[in-house]
């Protein structure tokens, strides 16, 4: 294993875009409640998820984030009404394209509301848990 | 740039499982970092004096606080910055408690996200600037849309404390669902006993006006100043208002939808709501068998009503009682999931019910199939587990409480939004339940959920005091988090307008570029994510400040 | 809108534009003769040297059109599909006026590469057919050609399997088109040449592929200058973050460590790649301008295509069809998340 892919196996990053109304307020309550989930997964607030640009999820892959999520209020629950149809769309999209370049599992999508916290932790410690996997594997394919 | 950094332990909170000691000590060295420390409880009245003190000696510029995640003490840490003579937009908060310090064990490793969490909030502080806080006029009156009980309610309440009042009314009558009930329970009154007087207090008031065979065509602006057009039979009306409560309640569950039933297709069959009406006049025997059916339209997943309605089982009962009071030797039973008698008194209603003889069976109920000789309703009994058929003279459907029809047209216009079940959404379920996310547009009544009379009124009145509040200030602050448009850099390809929600984007023909109505913006970001070259932004949460919070999270700086 | 059709003779076009061009302020966008070949070129007062078809491809005449607002010209476009499509998606973009502008799509057998300059390419329909029976002698973008038939635009102008020509109008401007041109009102026009084109495979690659095709880019970024698409003023790959220099170069490298050169590309294209990826009409004007020769046609093509497919869309093909990104169903991609 190189010292970079031994990194990610160790340790990978994952750079999540909550929303201020519904995720970010589920990882609140998460937080209050003392639930654990791993220390890679960081979040960036963001007042909608329609906020998110794809092109911060990009630049996260080649800052050198292992694997991105976009997360945000159930479609037809958003507090700004509409915003999360977008996002839906937007994010989609850009699955697609990271399915293109073979990377799909790079980049998820969640609908998480103020009251899940439990839902919260469960997506990303799976995510979590999957990249770590995939990057042990990814490891030992190469050596 | 003079950067103050304060790290707060929370008692043992924070300090427990994360050193905040290595944290002042990495940020401290800091080239731009002027102050890095550590506090007990930055919260607390020294605490808060320190930060100040701080600010006031070192001539700080920007301030970050990493303690507990950024919602709690908003305006305690924003009040504390202004008293320093700094401008308030220029704090970022850090939590690093619900996010860091409670959620991983690890203290090296939850000192170690710390330091990513802060040195994403502190790059990101760079980019802020000093945000002005606008104050708008309130215009001191109020649109009431639907002048059902809620609304009457609402209207009344507002009317009391000197608002001038608008109500509108799609109907030629005000009263809405609760005019035509007969012998309201538990109050035993008939719903124009309820209305009258409501409306004869209001039609006596000189600042109340109301529209009847009216409704709302046109709505325009922001809070404090509405701009609404109301179209009715003498023509339009454009009316100026500071706030309003869509109360257009809710309608009966259309029986039709659950074709096995039969609705529509026998005169044996029919609804509570067709029940009150033809009250003393029905096609019954002298000894008539009658089958009641709760929860129809209600806590059915297959037709996509999952949600129970909420009154029907009491109205079940009110039909039940009212058929054995007028026909003593009558076979009355109702077939039921749960009997949800969940207001006050409820329960002891019941219980008289089947002490006159009602008789109560739990089942699902299949089908209704009209026959020469009787209905025949055939169900599954859940407790003995078992199919049934049995004939009945009568069958009532307790049907249960749908959307209000109108919802989706009033959500477009007032760009408020409807939940899953198409009723309206509510700020919070549980801390706002009056407010949208719309500023100074609020709902009352049963368009924001199945609601009994009692609980629509009480509901109208909390609307009501929750506007009045917002009026009575007499002004607002607007959010200065909102977008902005670099004219110099807009290309004018109107994709931002399109996708605006609000519509708070608006196209100048002439300079071919757009600018935001700041007073609609809602703050939430998606021109900024439309435009490819980010020439709209959003106020707070720009991509350079994004950019930098994503890098210094993935330790790229 | 009821498609009309008419079958037009020899000579018929240039007498019908020699017509249109007798008035002030009229001009006709096409394509001449050249000595080394067919160019693109707006004639004004006559059409001498025109030439209806331009095998060889140097860039998207689309991009020509870019911020056209004043009304009062009158300008008769006939160029390749690609080329008309990139137009009506400008148009949507509100980043050219249309008022006075016919937009005249022509049957396109094919490119070759402008860097190729070969004398020797057939001039007509027929001749071109022939000669790129052979695809391999195309450029890429168009042996990938998702739309080769003047279908698009308010008319179209093309030629059926026994070799006559036919012009179509497809809107009210159309038909103010076809009324210059002498020609039989055709009730139901005979078999077109070229047919609907067929839907390739779906792009699929990888990471390590596509930093191995754009690792020759040196980020001079004309790709995205001569993209038709890229219409912003002022591009975010504009400043330094994606091509740091000097002291920012140094911080970086301290900091993260051994560093590809040039920084950012990577990025920058993938990014790109995300902007255009409802519009672009896979010209592959990208490919044609970089000097590096990375295969970018088929990167944005195939993303393109990929991404449109998603909601149906193909740009440029109707100009009351909403970009994808600026809208939405409700009950839509109920898959999409994890």
């Amino acid at each position: 294993m190189s010292a970079t892919e031994e990194k990610t196996a160790k340790d990978p990053q994952i750079v999540g875009f909550a929303c201020s109304f519904c995720t970010f307020k589920a990882s609140e309550m998460a937080g209050s409640l003392r639930m654990k989930y791993p220390d890679g997964v960081k979040l960036v607030q963001v007042p909608c998820s329609s906020r998110v640009d794809p092109a911060f999820v990009i630049k996260s892959i080649f800052e050198g984030a292992d694997a991105v999520f976009v997360a945000g209020c159930h479609p037809g629950d958003c507090h700004f009404i509409k915003g999360n149809y977008f996002t839906r769309r937007k994010i989609a999209a850009l699955k697609e394209m990271f399915d293109a370049f073979s990377m799909k599992e790079k980049l998820r999508l969640f609908w998480v509301s103020a009251a899940e916290a439990r839902r919260f932790v469960e997506k990303v410690r799976a995510m979590y848990d999957e990249i770590k996997e995939a990057s042990h594997a990814d490891a030992g394919k190469k050596d | 740039m003079k950067t103050g950094i304060f790290i707060c332990h929370c008692g043992h909170n924070i300090k427990h499982t994360v050193d905040v000691g290595k944290l002042r000590d990495y940020f401290g060295r800091f080239p731009n970092v002027v102050v890095s420390s550590d506090y007990p409880f930055v919260c607390s009245e020294p605490g808060q004096d320190m930060i100040r003190e701080s600010i006031e000696k070192e001539g700080l510029d920007r301030v970050v606080i990493a303690s507990c995640t950024p919602s709690l003490h908003d305006e305690l840490f924003k009040d504390l910055v202004r008293k320093a003579s700094l401008n308030p937009h220029l704090l970022r908060r850090v939590g690093i408690r619900e996010h860091c310090s409670w959620v991983g064990d690890d203290i090296s490793r939850n000192t170690e996200k710390a330091i990513r969490l802060i040195k994403a909030g502190l790059y990101a502080a760079a980019h802020y600037v000093p945000l002005e806080e606008k104050q708008v006029e309130v215009v001191k009156s109020a649109l009431i849309v639907g002048g059902g009980v809620s609304g009457l309610s609402a209207a009344l309440f507002l009317s009391n404390m000197g608002i001038q009042v608008y109500l509108v009314e799609k109907e030629p009558v005000l009263g809405g669902r609760v005019r035509m009930l007969r012998d309201i329970w538990p109050v035993r009154k008939d719903g124009e006993a309820v209305i009258a007087p409501m409306e004869a207090a209001l039609r006596a008031r000189d600042n109340v006006e109301i529209f009847t065979s009216a409704s709302l065509v046109g709505f325009e602006g922001a809070f404090g100043n509405y701009r609404a057009t109301l179209r009715g039979l003498s023509g339009e009306r454009g009316i100026t208002v500071g706030g309003c409560i869509v109360a257009i309640g809710s309608a009966p569950f259309d029986a039709t939808i659950k074709p096995e039933l039969g609705y529509g297709r026998d005169e044996r069959i029919m609804t509570t709501v067709d029940f009150e009406e033809k009250a003393g006049r029905l096609p019954l025997p002298p000894k008539p068998r009658v089958a009641i059916l709760h929860c129809v339209g209600s806590r059915d997943e297959q037709i996509g009503r999952p949600y129970c309605s909420r009154i029907c089982c009491i109205n079940a009962l009110r039909v039940a009682e009212s058929l054995k009071e007028r026909y003593k030797d009558s076979y009355v039973e109702s077939f039921y999931m749960d009997v949800r008698a969940h207001p006050r008194g409820g329960e002891e209603f019941f219980e008289d019910t089947q002490a006159k003889g009602v008789l109560f069976t739990r089942c699902s109920v299949a089908e209704i199939i009209p026959g020469r000789d009787g209905l025949s309703v055939r169900g599954e009994d859940t407790l003995l587990g078992e199919p049934f058929e049995r004939k009945f003279d009568l069958a009532v459907l307790s049907v249960g409480i749908s959307p209000p029809p109108d919802g989706p047209a009033v959500s477009s216009l007032m760009k408020i939004a409807l939940d899953k079940d198409r009723f309206f959404l509510e700020a919070h379920v549980k801390l706002r339940p009056y407010d949208t996310a719309v500023k100074g547009i609020f709902i009352a009544g049963a368009c924001s959920g199945p609601k009994d009379m009692e609980e629509a009124i009480n509901h109208g009145r909390a609307s009501a005091v929750k506007l009045f509040g917002f009026l009575s200030a007499g002004f607002a602050t607007v959010d200065p988090y909102v977008a902005v448009v670099d004219g110099k850099r807009c290309s004018g390809c109107r994709m931002c307008e399109k996708a605006c929600v609000a519509k708070a984007i608006k196209y100048d023909e002439a300079a071919r570029v757009v600018h935001v109505e700041e007073a609609a913006c809602m703050g939430c970001g998606l021109c900024n994510s439309t435009c490819p070259s980010s020439s709209i932004s959003l106020r707070g949460y720009g991509d350079s400040a994004i950019d930098d919070e994503i890098a210094a999270l993935v330790e790229a700086i | 809108m009821q498609t009309q059709a008419k079958k037009i003779k020899e000579g018929a076009l240039e007498r019908g534009l020699n017509g249109f061009l007798e008035d002030e302020g009229c001009l006709v966008f096409g394509f001449e003769k050249g000595e080394e070949g067919a160019r693109h070129r707006i004639f004004k007062g006559s059409l001498d040297r025109h030439t209806l078809l331009n095998p060889s491809f140097d860039v998207n005449g689309a991009l020509y059109l870019r911020r056209i607002f004043s009304k009062g010209a009158r300008i008769i476009v006939m160029l390749r599909p690609c080329e008309i499509r990139a137009y009506v998606e400008l148009v949507k973009l509100a980043q050219i006026e249309p008022e006075g502008i016919i937009a005249v799509s022509l049957d396109c057998p094919g490119t070759v590469s402008s860097k190729e300059k070969l004398k020797d390419l057939p001039a007509g329909m027929e001749g071109l057919v022939e000669y790129f029976r052979d695809t391999a002698r195309m450029r890429p973008a168009c042996r990938a050609c998702g739309e080769r038939r003047g279908v698009v635009g308010d008319a179209g102008l093309r030629i059926a399997k026994d070799g006559a020509f036919y012009a179509f109008s497809y809107t009210g401007k159309g038909e103010a088109f076809l009324g210059l041109i002498e020609g039989e009102a055709a009730g139901e026009a005979p078999e077109m040449l070229f047919g609907e084109s067929p839907r390739g495979r779906a792009f699929q690659t990888d990471m390590e592929s596509f930093s191995k095709d754009f690792s020759p880019c040196i980020m001079c970024r004309n790709c995205r200058d001569v993209c038709p698409m890229c219409y912003c003023l002022d591009c975010l790959f504009n400043g330094d973050e994606y091509l740091p220099k000097g002291d920012a170069l140094l911080n970086k490298v301290l900091r993260t460590g051994s560093t590809a050169m040039p920084q950012g590309k990577e990025a920058f294209h993938l990014i790109r790649m995300f902007h255009v990826s409802q519009t672009c009409v896979g010209c592959g004007a990208c490919e044609e301008a970089c000097p590096q020769a990375v295969p970018l046609a088929m990167y944005f093509k195939g993303v393109s295509e990929r991404l449109q497919g998603m909601f149906s869309y193909m740009s440029g093909r109707d100009p009351g069809e909403a970009i994808p990104y600026l809208t939405f169903l409700e009950d839509e991609l109920q898959d999409a998340d994890d």
